[in-house]
């Protein structure tokens, strides 16, 4: 069963990536019919194998997480080399179980969804075969027993990510989006190694069970960087932290999420906000059993998540694209996901992380029906005025909003409360840290959530009238996943409440994450004074009421708060100028130290002596050797004759003599 | 004594003729030249005791092989003067490396260190001279011992002569050739002739 | 005189099977009626497709014997681990090839059945060479193979430099041969035996060797460097590797060199593993003279079989760093190299038959420029099988060549593995230059044949599938090599 879930989208993704190859020729009528049936095929190829996946997920989430079945599946041994031995291998317990469900049903409704957004692409069976090829290397992500079958699935995804969001590769400003997400990966990754190998060290492992099991003994053990004594576990832990924080976009790593809306919108809902950012947070959850034991990187976790969530809200309050609003509200949800890790709830995190990707994927497909239906424009100051024309994503647009918001009875209500009472509860300095920014942030949450839709819906039509003329509700194949996933904002909170984070908790989970009983956030966070429960529902309300004030019935406001607060807005608005310092600080000096490197020292050094220098000696010597090939026998037999002799002289000389 | 001489003897003549075959003038001396050296060597068997193995030498090299190598000297058109060039022109440095080459081995061979048992795994290998024939012996060890080897050469024979066949032999149309049947079952070749007695014909 | 009792024919099944083979299909191909206007080739087509039978079949035989060791036959031959492991490479090989020739024989005209029999009774050669257990039954292996060797590079009888191959393959083979027997000889003269175990026991108590001894060995490394190409023993291998016909050469980059490689790591382990102090430093001083010459010279070539002839003896020097530890280790690395080898040369050699230009075999590295736009798949294949070679991870080329230096290192060798490191440097220049040729340069001509025929596909396919797959499941080469391996050094 796990098997046939894994391996759906990859045969899905072999079948329909061979179809991509298939040239339909131009412009005849006969070509036409002939890639619009490979069109029609590869949709169908790869979304029938994600929705028959999603089917078995729901499954295998059944029999595992609800029945507590969990289990490991060997498929075949990888590599075998010494103490070293990896293993193909599917770890299915309820943190899986969970991922799994999160990932299928969101794939699959992406890739019906991309049905009806790309079918004008000239390029469909590529984009539906990168789609299977993520969501394939996504379940080995999630699936995997060992470190590295994790890493494996982890660059599986960003390779993924790097195609899609350079999907469109005549765009440049693509291509560099996608460099710029694959380079600042890469970082993140280069710690993530370093944590495995500081892993291997310490365990002799990377099988994520023997680690676990290791883990109690090894909370006094030192490893030694730089002839300096650490903390083992610490060091592991943050390591493998700065993974994470680059696959989730957190603060400092998080500049390649918004320039990835270059993608298309289906990308975006399914990669940038429901799966693959979450993978970072999956990964610090999945090793949770290293994490407890270790109060430093926890803080750190805790202060970079709060950070995150608070940086984030102030810029999208400020952005005029409506996919960025949404991406830098993910980064900041995330920024929460993590902070509730931080206070060692784990299963608060991925209550968070579950409800999250349905009302997040939500958003940025109705985002990408409202794009569809405005003829391809993303900037909401040239929108507005056409919530009649578009009722079903209006509405769906409100539901997804909700949701985030955190209004009751939708999904983000009980996951966001409940992050936010672990915080409060952890009492701890950096707990209260963590809440009081969740807090501001989750006041602004509302606040640019109801920019979005009020800029994007009311008001009077800012764009022209051809794009006025053409607003049309989008095809059914579009708005029927939409419903899947609103149902999914509306109740998965409502449902999933007593299982992940409620009395059931215990139970569900089982063996899956590990909360040491000192820490107690999780089981105080239910007993927290009235003012923290309310507390968020409050701000979410002030922030929505704030945003009709300003953008609604007082259109002139935001102008003139903007100029009041000239340099804050400014700071903010250009994105607390990440870019620009990274750009500053790494980027230029990186190319002026190429250049440099390039001009002089390439060309005029290495070059000269080295490979232009190295190619013409080789060259050189070449036809010097060739030229020894004469042709004429008896040069052969003769230089045969040299050997002998300078082989038996040779061994006189040392041995006889 | 008289053993001693004849090996030198032997052993002299074996190998001035050697170097008569590269030096001589003409090739068909030189295949001479190397029948000699054949003889020799056949020479050199006999005083070992191998009378077989000299028998054999004789009969085959000599009698065939050498005289192949004439046959097919005598047909070829071999450049006398071109050959003469080469040779002078490689002299010296073929001299050098032949000269080392001779030095080493004689510095080595001539040494004349065995392994310490070798005398008893000699004798082990063969039966006791005395007691049988070369050819009993070579014959009862050929056809048990070294079955497999002699079937081995069997197979490489078997291939030197598919690829003579492969490489050589075409068929040309247009060549004649003998149909003895065909010959004899001709009808007009033969006529009976009554003969007058006493006439002649 | 007793009679001797029947000696034990099983461990030498697939020899004497193949042999048995060899003389049906003779006698089947010479009686078969070529009159019709087509008979030569329905001769040939027949003992071709019957001939790939019998490897086949001789390599089920193989896998059946294989197991403990045996000797046979007077202990003449051994039949173990490591000969079992050789011999199913070696029937790949000449599978492979034999598959291969048909097509391109046929197309050149030169298609006659006593091909296949020559290639069976030179594989038949080189299992006997692997089997062998004594210098005399390596000697007889080692001429039937190579005389089937010399008639086979000869075989496009009426191409002036397939016979100028044929003869220069045969006077160098034969000076070689002569040079091995001498060796030989001395090895006796001073031993008094020529089986290899009596020989392993007279050196197993660490006594000095006679120095005429290792005289003999350095004469018996003279000849054997000279079957596998090594240098300066490889004059012959640009010329005859461009002369013969094109299905030959393939034949002759893979069957033989596996062999002789074998041969060559069975006789200096086996009867000499104990005076590895004496010939380890030839060996090394071989290895990278080959590597480096292998190197550059490949370089300034601009025909195609050629240029894979340097290449080919670049790989000889790779897999002698292998030999040249001395330990199982290392004969572990050079088996799993070979395998690789053996892939990666079949099908580069299925894209150089596939290359056709007007009813015309060519062979020039430019003729291929353009291939990426005409034949998009077989430059896919052509440039796996190229980034291979230059041991690129993550194909099959590289872990052999990981192997291969990772056995050095562990050995002591650091400097072996470094100058090993930077001539596949060196080497990756031409084998890169192949892919830039294929996919950036401008087709000058017009485009190669198409169709590919079916059969070479089929071949490009396999080959590709397994140099690209080999990094995922490499434990049931990489196990087999390890039991042949430690087979040799235990017995």
């Amino acid at each position: 069963m796990i098997e046939a879930i894994v391996f759906l989208p990859l045969v899905g993704f072999a079948l329909v990536g061979l179809l991509a190859f298939v040239d339909p020729g131009t412009d005849t009528p006969e070509a036409k019919a002939k890639k619009h049936k490979i069109d029609f095929a590869s949709q169908w190829i790869t979304s029938g194998s994600l929705l028959l996946s999603m089917v078995l997920s729901w499954v295998v989430f059944n029999d595992v997480a609800l029945e507590g079945n969990a289990y490991t599946v060997q498929l075949m041994t990888w590599i075998q080399s010494g103490d070293l031995e990896l293993n193909w291998a599917f770890k299915v317990d309820t943190l899986t179980a969970v991922m799994l469900v999160v990932v299928t049903t969101v794939s699959a409704m992406v890739h019906v969804y991309s049905i009806g957004y790309m079918h004008h692409d000239p390029d469909v069976p590529r984009f539906m075969a990168y789609l299977s090829l993520f969501t394939f290397a996504m379940l080995m992500l999630v699936t995997a027993d060992n470190l590295v079958q994790l890493f494996f699935g982890w660059e599986g995804v960003g390779l993924a990510s790097y195609l899609l969001i350079g999907f469109w590769y005549t765009k440049p400003s693509a291509n560099a989006a996608a460099i710029k997400a694959f380079v600042v990966n890469r970082v993140g990754d280069f710690g993530f190694v370093l944590g495995i190998l500081a892993c291997y060290v310490i365990f002799d492992t990377v099988n994520l069970d023997q680690i676990f099991a290791r883990a109690g003994e090894m909370t006094q053990v030192n490893i030694s960087i730089f002839s300096g004594e650490f903390h083992a576990i610490t060091v592991i832990c943050l390591l493998l932290f700065i993974g994470a924080m680059g696959k989730s976009a957190q603060l400092g790593l998080h500049t390649w999420l918004p320039d990835a809306m270059e993608g298309p919108t289906p990308v975006s809902a399914l990669i940038h906000a429901a799966t693959m950012v979450t993978a970072g947070i999956f990964m610090v959850v999945r090793m949770s059993p290293l994490f407890e034991y270790s109060d430093l990187a926890l803080q750190v976790v805790a202060i970079v998540g709060a950070s995150t969530a608070i940086f984030a809200a102030t810029v999208a309050c400020t952005q005029f694209d409506i996919k960025r609003v949404i991406a830098y509200s993910t980064c900041s949800q995330l920024g929460y996901m993590f902070f509730a890790i931080g206070v060692s709830a784990y299963n608060a995190a991925i209550f968070h992380l579950m409800t999250h990707a349905f009302f997040k994927a939500l958003l940025f497909l109705g985002a990408g029906s409202v794009i569809h239906a405005m003829s391809d424009e993303q900037d909401m100051r040239k929108m507005g005025g056409i919530w009649k024309s578009i009722p079903v994503t209006y509405t769906l647009m409100w539901i997804g909003s909700l949701a985030l918001v955190g209004i009751w009875p939708f999904a983000g209500f009980y996951s966001k409360d409940i992050v936010l009472e672990a915080a409060w509860a952890a009492h701890t300095l950096v707990g209260d840290y963590a809440f009081w920014l969740g807090i501001t942030a989750a006041f602004l949450t509302a606040f640019y959530s109801w920019r979005l839709i009020i800029m994007s819906f009311h008001g009077s039509p800012r764009a022209d009238e051809t794009v006025m003329a053409h607003v049309h509700e989008s095809p059914k194949i579009m708005i029927a996943p939409l419903f899947v996933l609103a149902f999914g904002a509306c109740f998965a909170g409502l449902v999933g409440y007593g299982w992940f984070v409620g009395d059931g908790a215990g139970v569900f989970w089982a063996n899956s994450i590990l909360i040491l009983p000192e820490h107690t956030a999780m089981v105080d966070a239910h007993h927290v004074p009235m003012w923290v429960k309310y507390l968020p529902l409050v701000v979410g309300v002030a922030g929505i009421t704030l945003a009709y004030v300003m953008y609604m019935f007082a259109p002139n406001l935001p102008q003139m708060v903007v100029n009041a607060i000239r340099p804050v807005h400014k700071f903010v608005f250009n994105k607390w100028y990440f870019d620009e310092l990274y750009d500053a600080m790494f980027v230029r000096p990186a190319f002026m130290a190429g250049k440099g490197f390039w001009k002089t020292g390439d060309g005029a050094i290495i070059d000269g002596m080295g490979p232009d220098g190295v190619a013409s000696t080789a060259d050189d010597t070449a036809r010097r050797v060739a030229a020894l090939q004469s042709g004429y026998l008896y040069h052969y037999a003769f230089s045969m004759l040299i050997g002998v002799v300078l082989m038996v002289s040779w061994y006189l000389f040392t041995h006889a003599g | 004594m008289i053993e001693a001489l004849v090996f030198y003897m032997f052993a002299l003549t074996a190998i001035a003729s050697g170097v008569m075959v590269v030096v001589s003038r003409n090739p068909v001396h030189s295949v001479l030249f190397l029948i000699v050296a054949f003889f020799n060597a056949a020479g050199l068997f006999v005083l070992l005791g191998a009378e077989f193995l000299a028998m054999i030498l004789v009969v085959v090299y000599v009698g065939a092989v050498a005289v192949l190598f004439l046959f097919v000297v005598m047909m070829l058109d071999v450049n006398q003067v071109e050959l003469r060039q080469g040779f002078l022109q490689y002299l010296p440095i073929g001299g050098v490396i032949g000269g080392i080459l001779t030095f080493e081995l004689l510095f080595i061979v001539g040494a004349w260190q065995f392994q310490p048992d070798v005398s008893a795994a000699i004798a082990a290998a063969a039966p006791p001279p005395d007691q049988v024939t070369n050819t009993q012996a070579l014959g009862s060890l050929i056809y048990t011992r070294f079955a497999y080897l002699f079937q081995a050469a069997g197979a490489i024979l078997l291939v030197a002569m598919i690829g003579a066949i492969a490489l050589t032999h075409r068929k040309r149309p247009g060549v004649k050739k003998q149909k003895i049947a065909d010959q004899i079952a001709r009808e007009d070749s033969i006529e009976l002739k009554k003969v007058e007695t006493g006439r002649g014909i | 005189m007793p009679i001797t009792e029947v000696p034990n024919l099983a461990p030498a099944l697939p020899e004497i099977f193949l042999g048995l083979a060899a003389m049906s299909l003779l006698m089947l191909g010479v009686f078969q009626n070529t009159t019709g206007p087509d008979g030569v080739m329905k001769a040939s087509r027949l003992t071709s497709g019957l001939g790939i039978v019998m490897l086949v079949l001789a390599m089920v035989l193989v896998v059946t014997v294989s197991g403990d060791r045996l000797l046979t036959f007077d202990g003449l031959f051994v039949s173990d681990p490591f000969a079992s492991f050789v011999k199913v490479l070696i029937l790949i090989a000449s599978t492979f090839s034999l598959i291969l020739a048909e097509d391109w024989m046929e197309k050149q005209g030169c298609h006659r059945f006593e091909y296949v029999i020559v290639i069976l009774f030179a594989t038949l050669g080189m299992m006997m060479m692997v089997s062998a257990n004594n210098m005399l039954s390596l000697y007889m292996g080692l001429e039937l193979q190579s005389l089937s060797l010399y008639i086979l590079a000869a075989f496009q009888r009426d191409d002036m430099r397939s016979t100028e191959a044929g003869v220069k393959y045969f006077v160098l083979g034969a000076l070689a041969s002569g040079m091995l027997l001498y060796g030989m000889s001395l090895v006796y003269g001073f031993s008094g035996t020529t089986d290899f175990d009596a020989l392993a026991a007279l050196f197993a108590g660490g006594t000095e060797p006679a120095a005429g001894l290792i005289i003999g060995l350095v004469f018996i490394i003279a000849g054997l460097t000279f079957k596998v190409s090594g240098v300066p023993f490889h004059m012959w291998t640009p010329d005859v590797y461009e002369g013969a016909p094109t299905p030959v050469t393939a034949f002759f980059s893979v069957a033989p060199k596996v062999a002789a490689l074998a041969l060559f790591i069975r006789v200096m382990n086996g009867p000499f593993g104990d005076l590895a102090s004496q010939w380890q430093q030839i060996i090394i001083a071989i290895s990278v003279a080959s590597m480096l010459l292998g190197g550059f010279a490949a370089i300034a070539q601009t025909n195609i079989k050629r240029m894979m002839a340097y290449s080919s003896i670049g790989h000889v020097g790779y897999a002698l760093i292998g030999l040249a530890v001395a330990n199982e280790t290392g004969v572990r690395a050079i088996l799993v190299y070979l395998t690789i080898y053996v892939f990666m040369n079949i099908g580069t050699f299925a894209c150089i038959m596939a290359m056709r230009r007007s009813d015309r075999a060519v062979e020039n590295i430019g003729d291929l420029a353009g291939l990426a736009k005409t034949h998009p798949a077989m430059a896919a294949a052509m440039a796996v099988f190229m980034f291979s070679m230059a041991g690129i991870p993550p194909l099959a080329g590289f872990i052999g060549k990981l192997y291969i230096f990772l056995a050095a290192v562990e050995a002591g060798f650091m400097m072996l593995a470094i100058i090993g490191v930077l001539a596949s440097v060196v080497s990756a220049y031409y084998y890169l230059r192949i892919i830039k040729i294929m996919y950036f340069d401008k087709p000058v001509t017009t485009p190669l044949e198409t169709p590919i025929p079916k059969r070479i596909v089929g071949v490009l396919v396999i080959t590709s599938i397994f140099v690209l797959a080999f990094v995922v499941f490499p434990n049931p080469v990489i196990n087999a090599a390890g039991v042949a391996a430690s087979a040799l050094f235990s017995g």
